[in-house]
């Protein structure tokens, strides 16, 4: 099996996340045992973010962390124990709620493929970025 | 000749006006102009005294045109010109039917003018009869909602006045020594005895008791003020009122001296009564008019207290009270006229938050606020001395009733700060505030009365210097007696004094 | 009539309609709208204001990042509001070529009219010190009185207040206190016995930073609106409410930082690398703080806390722009009367011309232009509003009915905020309040 990063960059729709985490110097910290959960967006969720809002994010590499961490969990969580519970920590700090079983949401974010299973964890990929607060 | 002056601007005037083209702006200038012009006449006289003025008019009727001005009506007759002045200008540029109007303003202050100026008896009740027709034309036509029921209460009131003051003035006349003769002059060298002079002096309570007025006899004077257009109204307060003191310092006080002193005491307490009841009625009012109507009332009271002491020292308060309150009653209706004028209203529980600096009426309530405090004797202010004066001279003859007057004085801060905070602060209504601010010509009137209440209360000879001279002969008793009754050595009738 | 109806027809509604009391308003948000009506003569009034308000705010961030980084903790800091020629020309970071992410396309230094007001003021030319003395300058209380509405209510979300509780924050700010008290024996022995009060000084400066960082985007942004709406931009007030909300995005990321200069060494008192972001530690604290708590301001109004008049609750605070009453505006020293004061110099000719022709014209133009403001940060809130739903909720035109519904609770429980009888909201809805 392939790490969470090189699953996420043999799937070709993860280009701008991935560039995030190289910018937000965290592809070490991902590159590592973890385990973790990552909440995946795609290029699209990016995207559809207001024009300027990652480039800034891009220029200032802590606060771009701090919005990737709320994107993992610490520890490997499939779907099934995630929808257990209402709230997961991120590593952010602030909880992520679980809003929907059926079909599986995270916060505002629908997860259109859950249970990604990587060396060093699981990967849901999800349609929007989620933020904190 | 110059005396006569006084009487024939405003009469003059008073009679042209009429004659004016309807709907001509000269009409109120006209009526402002005779005004400043007497005023400016009785500033002359001030500065050079004239000769008294006596000539037949009526003989048969003892009646004869004698005119003088001495230290006690001097500043009077400044106060009628002065006021008149004001209220013209404090009437309305579109005031309504305004030839009518300023004629009996003018016809007001010829009664008044004249009132202060003559020196017989009967040409006096000629002219105070004479204030209370156009007076009271003048409520009835341009008063309030209410203005009917005032008007008849005001006439009712006035012509009682009117029958005791001829009573007095004839039996005054009658029994006097010299034969028909109603000259002042005549009337002060009686020799009538006490019994008499204790019925004249009966009917001259009640004449001037009314004017003032003195409770209980002031059932006119709330809704008459609270009525009467705001130029009338401080006209009427300011110096209509004033003919009552000057009427009994007078006809009671310097013609019927034994009489006066024996009854002192009680006509004391009659003041201390007006002086507390005013006050109280002023606390509850819920419309500001009313609310000056009755601190008027409380401050006549104090008039009459320092009147019945008598001593020098109250005599001169007696005086600075009429110019101190003339012009801050005036002053006071004048800025209720103008808050009126604007928001439409006097009830004090439908008006708020107007000292607001962008849409209220922060000059007019900051000028209010200044009334206010002058009226409750704050330092500085013209009150104070008038007030000091009075206090002071009649303390020594009786300390109760000067006492609860003391009280009374306080509780006029009670009102005005009652006032000032229901009125001034809080909330204002933006949606009733939709009004434009006061313009200078508004303000005009309340300016000139406000700067002259400061100037006499940083320079209280101005309310004082008058008439030193004039009302020490007419005291009773000496200032610095402590005991009651210490008979003044000038008493113009030394005549024996019931203990 | 018909119109009406046959649109609603073809937009059948997927949830059915709020039972709120301010249902219009709700609706008129899910529309993509802003609790200000779309009128004309709102966008008018709200894009004059903006113009107004960037202009003053351009010397408030300079002057409260010259404090925060500056200033300091100067034991008499009688000069604070003499800003250096430094921070004068500090560069505005979104505006200007040098600008990463330019927000307005004009110059990066201070506002021209801010110059030109700061030389002659109403009275005239004459020295700074004067001006200063004359209150005829731009009023920095009012940024302060803001800076202490957000500390003083401090826990509003965001990290930022419980950094300046931790450890690291505290050994950062010893370092910086005894950098800037170096040589001085007396204040150093005065912080060896009262460390805790330097402590909260320089947590008060760094909400002052914070502040200056917050508004150093807000006065391009302001500046843009009022360059687009000359241009004839803006079609309505919903295009100005975008524009606001597509800004916060724009600069969400922005850190929030609090640095000390002494000389040309650098004391990091907050770090940037603690990832503390413009919105979630600057903008919506400040909004919290400011337009919807901040505190009963002296000399308008007197409250009896006893009797229940001020909330036990910090949090039910209502005493900011939302609820305001504009009408004591004028009194003197208020932070209101502060502001509406700094804005007056600088109000654009078409907002002078409404204001000559209501009320009393140009006697109550503070009032007026106080209303405007009103109306104005209703607008500024609602892009707040809309910018969290798109952030946390759904986008408007989500098909999920359970999304919509969502949308529809958060709606509801912001307007819940203006039941209270003190709030503004059913009074900007007519062109009458002014």
């Amino acid at each position: 099996m392939a790490s969470i990063l090189e699953t996420a960059a043999s799937v070709g729709v993860f280009n701008t996340l991935l560039a995030a985490v190289d910018a937000a110097g965290l592809r070490e910290a991902l590159e590592g045992p973890g385990p973790f959960t990552v909440f995946a967006p795609v290029d699209d969720a990016f995207a559809a973010l207001p024009p300027g809002t990652v480039q800034t994010l891009v220029d200032n590499p802590p606060q771009l962390a701090r919005i990737l961490k709320y994107h993992v969990l610490s520890g490997s969580y499939s779907r099934e124990q995630l929808v257990a519970e209402d709230n997961w920590d991120s590593l952010e700090g602030a909880p992520i709620p679980i809003r929907s079983k059926d079909p599986f949401e995270v916060k505002n974010a629908t997860v259109v493929n859950a249970d990604v299973v990587c060396d060093n964890g699981v990967v849901h990929v999800i349609d929007r970025v989620i933020l904190p607060g | 000749m110059d005396l006569l002056l006084l009487l024939l601007i405003p009469l003059l005037a008073g009679l042209l006006l009429p004659l004016l083209p309807a709907g001509s702006p000269w009409v109120r200038r006209g009526a402002l102009a005779a005004a400043l012009l007497q005023l400016l006449d009785g500033l002359w006289l001030w500065q050079h005294p004239p000769a008294a003025l006596s000539a037949n008019w009526l003989p048969r009727l003892g009646l004869r045109l004698e005119l003088g001005l001495d230290g006690l009506t001097m500043p009077l007759v400044l106060l009628a010109a002065l006021l008149t002045a004001m209220a013209v200008m404090a009437s309305p540029v579109d005031q309504s039917r305004p030839r009518l109007f300023f004629a009996l303003m003018l016809a007001t202050n010829v009664g008044l003018i004249g009132a202060f100026l003559a020196r017989n008896a009967l040409l006096f009740l000629l002219a105070y009869e004479l204030i209370l027709i156009p007076t009271t034309l003048l409520v009835a036509t341009w008063g309030g909602e209410r203005r009917a029921g005032a008007a008849i209460r005001f006439l009712t009131y006035g012509a009682v006045s009117g029958v005791a003051l001829l009573a007095a003035v004839l039996a005054l006349g009658w029994l006097q020594p010299g034969g028909l003769n109603f000259s002042y002059t005549a009337l002060a060298d009686h020799n009538l005895t006490a019994l008499q002079q204790r019925w004249i002096l009966a009917l001259v309570l009640l004449a001037f008791g009314l004017k003032l007025p003195v409770v209980p006899l002031h059932g006119w004077q709330p809704i008459t003020y609270s009525q009467a257009p705001t130029p009338v109204a401080m006209l009427m307060s300011g110096v209509v009122s004033k003919l009552g003191a000057y009427g009994l310092l007078r006809f009671g006080l310097e013609f019927l001296p034994d009489a006066w002193a024996a009854w002192s005491p009680w006509l004391a307490a009659v003041g201390a009564l007006s002086a507390i009841y005013g006050s109280l009625n002023a606390i509850v009012q819920l419309d500001m008019r009313r609310l000056v109507a009755y601190s008027s009332l409380g401050h006549m009271g104090m008039l009459l207290l320092a009147l019945a002491a008598a001593t020098p020292l109250s005599l001169q308060g007696v005086i600075a009270q009429m110019l101190a309150h003339g012009l801050i009653i005036a002053l006071l209706f004048c800025l209720v006229g103008l808050i009126e004028l604007r928001t439409g209203t006097c009830a004090i529980p439908e008006l708020s938050g107007l000292l607001n600096p962008q849409r209220g009426l922060p000059f007019t309530l900051g000028l209010m606020l200044l009334a206010l405090l002058a009226a409750a004797g704050v330092p500085g202010l013209a009150g104070f001395v008038a007030e000091l004066l009075v206090f002071e001279g009649s303390w020594v003859a009786f300390p109760w009733p000067t006492l609860v007057c003391l009280l009374a004085s306080g509780l006029t801060a009670v009102y005005a700060i009652r006032l000032f905070n229901r009125v001034g602060f809080g909330r204002l209504d933006n949606e009733r505030a939709d009004w434009v601010s006061t313009s200078w010509g508004e303000r005009t009137p309340a300016l000139v009365l406000t700067a002259l209440v400061l100037v006499a209360g940083l320079w209280p000879s101005m309310l004082t210097g008058f008439s030193e001279t004039a009302t020490a002969p007419l005291a009773l008793r000496s200032s610095d007696a402590v005991t009651v009754i210490a008979m003044a050595p000038a008493t113009v009738n030394s005549a024996q004094l019931p203990a | 009539m018909t119109a009406t109806v046959a649109s609603e027809r073809i937009k059948a509604p997927l949830i059915p309609p709020s039972t709120h009391r301010y249902a219009d308003v709700i609706h008129r948000l899910e529309a993509g709208g802003s609790m200000l009506p779309d009128t004309p003569e709102n966008l008018k009034q709200i894009i004059g204001i903006y113009k107004a308000y960037a202009v003053p705010m351009d010397f408030y961030w300079r002057d409260l990042l010259y404090i925060a980084e500056r200033v300091f903790l100067n034991p008499l800091p009688a000069f604070k509001y003499f800003i250096s020629q430094e921070y004068l020309d500090r560069p505005n970071s979104y505006a200007g070529d040098q600008s990463q992410l330019r927000i307005w396309r004009g110059g990066e230094k201070v506002h021209p009219e801010l110059l030109e007001f700061m030389e002659r003021g109403e009275t005239g030319r004459m020295s700074k010190l004067f001006h200063h003395l004359w209150h005829d300058r731009v009023n920095m209380e009012f940024a302060e009185a803001c800076m202490q509405a957000m500390l003083w209510h401090q826990g509003m979300g965001g990290r930022f207040n419980d950094y300046l509780e931790s450890d690291a924050y505290k050994s950062n700010a010893d370092r910086a206190i005894k950098a800037y008290f170096k040589g001085n024996p007396l204040m150093l022995g005065l912080y060896a016995l009262f460390p805790d009060m330097f402590l909260e000084q320089v947590r008060q400066l760094s909400y002052t930073a914070n502040l200056g960082l917050f508004w150093e985007v807000m006065a391009p942004v302001f500046f843009e609106m009022s360059d687009i709406y000359d241009e004839g931009g803006f079609k309505g007030v919903p295009d100005a409410m975008d524009f606001l909300v597509n800004g916060i995005f724009a600069v969400a990321g922005r850190p929030i930082y609090h640095h000390l200069y002494i000389g040309d060494e650098c004391y990091e008192i907050i770090p940037k690398s603690e990832g503390f972001t413009w919105l979630y530690e600057a903008a919506l604290p400040y909004v919290e703080a400011v337009f919807y708590r901040t505190a009963p301001f002296r000399g308008t109004k007197s409250y009896n806390a006893q009797a229940g008049q001020v909330p036990a609750d910090q949090a039910d605070f209502h005493y900011g722009i939302l609820y305001a009453d504009v009408f004591p505006v004028g009194s003197a020293g208020i932070p209101p009367t502060l502001l509406m004061q700094d804005m007056l110099h600088f109000l654009p000719p078409y907002l002078k011309e409404i204001y000559r022709e209501h009320r009393r014209g140009e006697e109550d133009e503070l009032v007026q232009l106080g209303i405007t403001f009103q109306r104005s940060m209703y607008n500024v809130t609602s892009a707040v509003i809309q910018a969290l739903r798109c952030a946390l909720l759904y986008p408007l035109d989500d098909t999920n009915p359970e999304h919509l519904m969502a949308n529809r609770r958060f709606f509801e429980a912001q307007m819940d905020r203006f039941l209270r009888p003190e709030a503004r909201l059913p009074d900007i809805q007519s062109q009458d309040y002014r």
